[in-house]
């Protein structure tokens, strides 16, 4: 009480209400591009959160080292059953020329993505706001990082978008966002429709394909790819399968769950795709 | 130096290995300890805990770098955490400083209204700009509070402690 009568708690508040001007002046300085947190955090929280996130993925090696046998085991028998499937699935695939073009096309993601120019990336910290799926990776526009940059894992799975730039880093928002959608096919049919966040499906990190038509032959178990449409992302990257189908609340719109292929909650290494071929 | 200028130095030299030790956790261990797929809000919870023991000024002060370090742990373009916990802060510390006993009942009191208020300025923005449905959202904001509230009793013995060290 004291202190509020002698101003400090006015102090305070002024403090606070100027760290807000800060923060605006500097996302209008930057074109939105960056914001006052991540220009902050730059210089001085970069190496700490680098040297935790690793602190934390020995920890987490050692854990499951000593605690996660039984579920490496476990991890194990279903990885074998998935590869003798894999084999099963590519002596199918041969059989069927047609069909064994397309999947070549699906799967060769090197082959068929040669005028991709990628920039690996380490991922420096996982936004702690339960609101929103982003992350921060140690590249920025000193290495060719730009605003809208598509991202994706070591398999070339899609993550997300490049949504802010600073100097050596950069903030990924995730295709799971609500705030993303991405235009997107599903392979087996070649249906078009629009893969966004959904607040219903966010806790899962899954994302919902929108616009498919009433009539549609999605099964459970579809690729979907992007579709390229908009210049935004390359064309044929992989952004997950179908776990679902349904219907909007208002009963018209069929709609379905997509299972992003990328891990969306704890991928440690990230690929920014700094140039492409627009595919049209 | 003087000896109050002493004494602010020595509380900043406490007081800033916790709030970083803090930041840290919120912002790298946090995010993968998920429960019911939500993460807690650490740093809000410690602002209430140390402007209850603290009173308005400290209260407030912690408030407003508890607020920017969670505004960097979010990666968001506004700091919306920087202005609640400092004005979070002042009230907390004022009820402290008037009304409120400084102990456990009051800390959980004053800890649920600031996952409260926090909760519901975060569930505003998508809910407005974006149109998400707000039971879904509420959902989400009822579930990191219940979550954060694991973490009172040690947050308030930790403030608890560093408030009579300082």
């Amino acid at each position: 009480m004291k202190s509020l009568r002698s101003g400090k708690g006015i102090y305070i508040a002024g403090a606070a209400l100027l760290v807000a001007i800060a923060a605006a002046i500097s996302v209008a300085l930057s074109g939105g591009h960056a914001g006052f947190a991540a220009l902050l955090s730059e210089p001085f929280f970069k190496p700490i959160k680098s040297a935790m996130t690793s602190l934390v993925a020995t920890l987490e090696r050692t854990y499951n080292y000593i605690y996660r046998y039984d579920e490496a085991e476990a991890e194990n028998a279903r990885l074998r059953a998935r590869i003798a499937e894999l084999e099963q699935e590519y002596r199918e695939y041969t059989e069927i020329s047609d069909e064994n073009e397309r999947l070549r096309a699906l799967l060769g993601f090197a082959e068929r993505h040669e005028d991709l120019v990628m920039e690996p990336a380490t991922v420096i910290s996982w936004t702690a706001s339960n609101f929103s799926s982003s992350f921060t990776i140690s590249k920025g526009s000193s290495n060719g990082v730009e605003l809208y940059d598509p991202v994706v894992n070591e398999n070339g799975y899609l993550v997300g978008q490049v949504t802010e730039v600073t100097g050596t880093s950069s903030v990924v928002t995730t295709i799971a966002d609500t705030t993303m959608s991405v235009g997107a096919v599903i392979y087996e049919t070649d249906e078009t429709g629009v893969a966004s966040g959904d607040f219903e499906l966010f806790r899962d990190r899954n994302l919902k394909l929108s616009y498919i038509s009433g009539d549609s032959n999605v099964i459970i178990g579809n690729t979907v790819v992007t579709s390229g449409s908009g210049g935004v992302y390359p064309a044929g990257l992989v952004i997950g399968t179908i776990s679902g189908i349904g219907v909007s609340s208002s009963g018209l719109d069929p709609y379905a769950v997509v299972e992003p292929s990328a891990d969306l909650t704890g991928l440690a290494h990230a690929y920014v795709i700094t140039d492409f071929a627009v595919s049209e | 130096m003087t000896k109050r200028k002493n004494v602010t130095l020595i509380k900043a030299l406490i007081l800033a290995p916790y709030i970083l030790l803090l930041y840290i956790l919120q912002s790298t261990v946090f995010t993968h300890i998920t429960l019911l797929g939500v993460k807690p809000l650490l740093l809000p919870l410690a602002a209430a805990g140390m402007a209850l023991f603290l009173g308005s000024y400290g209260g407030g002060l912690f408030g407003l770098f508890a607020g920017i370090l969670m505004d960097l742990a979010c990666n968001q373009l506004t700091v919306e955490f920087t202005l609640l916990l400092t004005l979070t802060g002042l009230l907390i510390g004022l009820l402290s400083d008037t009304v409120l006993v400084q102990g456990f009942p009051s800390f959980l009191v004053c800890a649920a209204m600031q996952l409260l208020i926090c909760s519901a300025f975060q569930v505003l923005a998508p809910v407005i700009l974006r149109g998400a449905p707000v039971a879904l959202t509420v959902g989400i904001a009822v579930d990191q509070c219940l979550y954060t509230l694991v973490f009172t009793l040690p947050i308030y013995y930790i403030s608890r402690f560093l408030s009579r060290v300082i």
